[in-house]
């Protein structure tokens, strides 16, 4: 589904935040991406939404290179992956109903589509009873669910979550995680970069541990901290 | 159809938003059109109502109304035996009858009020030089059956002075307010874009087509060109009323300066396409920094 070949990424100003990074990630998998600040776990993942592209080696989605597509193809590659942030990126001004909605709405889908999914995926996200309410309204977790949603509504292939828990507290994580792990558990590979070493630990899933933009861990039922 | 729905409300949402900068590009467009839309029209007056002294004819022979077969085969014989004559035409009562038409054809009641006999025959005439212009009308000012000799060449040259002159102000200043409206909406649609960065992050990031992004900002920088271009069509028609009402109750020289009414309108149709060009064009240069990524 996902396949890094040597890849690397020099940002303006000679900063390597890649070095020589070769992964594959398998459809389905649920992999956690660990490492401190600026070891590249962003530059990670702007690389498989291309907002980035590599300065040398492979980025594959779905087995092609992205950095070959051209530019108007670039919004099909999107659609495809979904997006989770610390800071959830809701409009402030539109209900949770109409968040949702939103995503459907600018990728063109037609009205009786978005009738029947919003709601489904606001069931499946437990904010049903909140859909008339505005993101100020709702609790940190609450909102993260919203943005799950957005992500999730329109059934991509991949979903990329950059710290979806970092401005919340244990307990409200603990539900995040268990909402990511189900919507890993329908066939979406699920990609979650995080510095949470408790949700790690105790999810025992694939961890990449990069450093100074370098690989170097790949272990199939991971815990944060390994041997530091 | 909800497509469509979503970008008229998306561009009127935005549209509202900043209405003072929108106005302020509405008013610059409106200004710089009608004055490129006044020099048009101008231009056209003056290009019909010269049209007929080209080619050398410097003066036109009016005959009396009531002028018999006799005296102007008279006339015409003179001018035929005339040296200084390099060439001539006659005009019919039908002939000017059909002139006087072209002139008012905006003017139903006018021409309805008017009948060939009410007109002169008259002939052009063209001589071989121009500097014997004043002779040959002297000669013929006498002929019986003559009413008058006209030679508007020296203000023909003075309003084509004037035209020209007015002509390279007006489109130097229309070209300096052109560029500013561009320079208007480029802001406008700025301020646009950065009102609603936040929806337009999360539209790249669910995969929104660059064009869906896109449009909703380039109709609001083409509805502000249209809206001006038609503020600048309004300001030319009443330009038109304003000449039209000139000509109507002026002297034989000045009839013949006529615009009509298609004249107008091919003109706000040439005004209506720069403007909405130029609403284009400030959008996509205001959304280049914003979109590209």
């Amino acid at each position: 589904m996902i396949r890094f070949e040597n890849v690397t990424k020099v940002y303006k100003g000679d900063v390597a935040a890649l070095r020589d990074v070769s992964v594959e990630i398998n459809k389905g998998e649920f992999v956690f991406l660990v490492g401190p600040s600026g070891s590249g776990k962003s530059t990670f993942l702007k690389l498989l939404l291309r907002d980035e592209v590599a300065t040398e080696g492979r980025v594959l989605v779905a087995g092609r290179d992205i950095a070959r597509l051209g530019a108007w193809k670039v919004p099909n590659l999107r659609r495809n992956i979904g997006c989770v942030f610390q800071d959830y990126k809701l409009l402030p001004n539109k209900t949770v109903y109409e968040n949702v909605a939103f995503a459907l709405e600018v990728i063109g889908r037609p009205k009786h589509i978005i009738r029947t999914q919003v709601p489904q995926i606001l069931d499946l996200v437990g904010l049903s009873k909140k859909a008339d309410s505005f993101p100020t309204e709702l609790s940190g977790g609450e909102q993260q669910r919203v943005s799950i949603a957005r992500a999730f509504v329109n059934r991509p292939l991949i979903l990329l979550a950059d710290e979806p828990t970092g401005n919340l507290d244990p307990a409200t994580t603990v539900g995040i995680m268990r909402l990511l792990d189900r919507i890993n558990r329908t066939g979406t590979t699920v990609v979650m970069a995080t510095h949470d070493q408790r949700i790690v630990d105790a999810m025992r899933r694939r961890v990449l541990e990069l450093d100074h933009g370098q690989l170097v861990r790949d272990q199939a039922r991971g815990v944060y901290g390994v041997g530091t | 159809m909800s497509r469509l729905a979503y970008f008229v409300r998306e561009t009127l949402i935005s549209l509202r938003r900043n209405l003072l900068m929108t106005l302020a590009g509405i008013i610059t467009v409106a200004v710089s059109l009608a004055l490129f839309g006044g020099i048009r029209l101008v231009q056209t007056v003056v290009d019909h109502g010269t049209s007929k002294w080209k080619d050398g004819v410097e003066l036109e022979i009016f005959m009396d109304l009531e002028a018999g077969e006799k005296q102007i085969e008279e006339v015409r014989r003179q001018l035929e035996a005339d040296e200084d004559v390099r060439r001539f035409r006659f005009l019919t009562k039908e002939d000017a009858y059909n002139e006087f038409k072209r002139i008012f054809r905006d003017e139903p009641e006018l021409i309805e009020s008017m009948t060939p006999d009410a007109l002169p025959t008259s002939f052009r005439v063209a001589p071989t030089e121009a500097e014997l212009t004043e002779q040959v009308k002297r000669r013929f000012e006498s002929v019986s059956g003559v009413d008058e000799v006209i030679t508007p060449q020296e203000q023909i040259e003075k309003i084509l002075d004037i035209t020209r002159w007015i002509n390279y102000v007006f489109t130097a200043m229309a070209v300096v307010l052109l560029a500013s409206s561009v320079f208007l909406i480029v802001n406008t649609i700025r301020l646009a874009t950065f009102a609603r960065r936040r929806e337009i992050e999360v539209m790249k990031l669910v995969g929104a087509s660059n064009w869906f992004v896109r449009i909703p900002f380039m109709a609001e920088g083409l509805v502000q060109g249209a809206i001006g271009a038609g503020f600048a069509f309004g300001l030319i028609f009443l330009l038109k009323v304003v000449v039209a009402d000139f000509v109507e109750g002026a002297s034989r020289l000045w009839q013949g300066f006529y615009v009509t009414n298609a004249d107008v309108i091919g003109i706000g149709l040439f005004v209506l396409v720069i403007g909405g060009g130029v609403g284009v064009l400030g959008s996509i240069i205001g959304l280049r920094r914003f979109l590209d990524a």
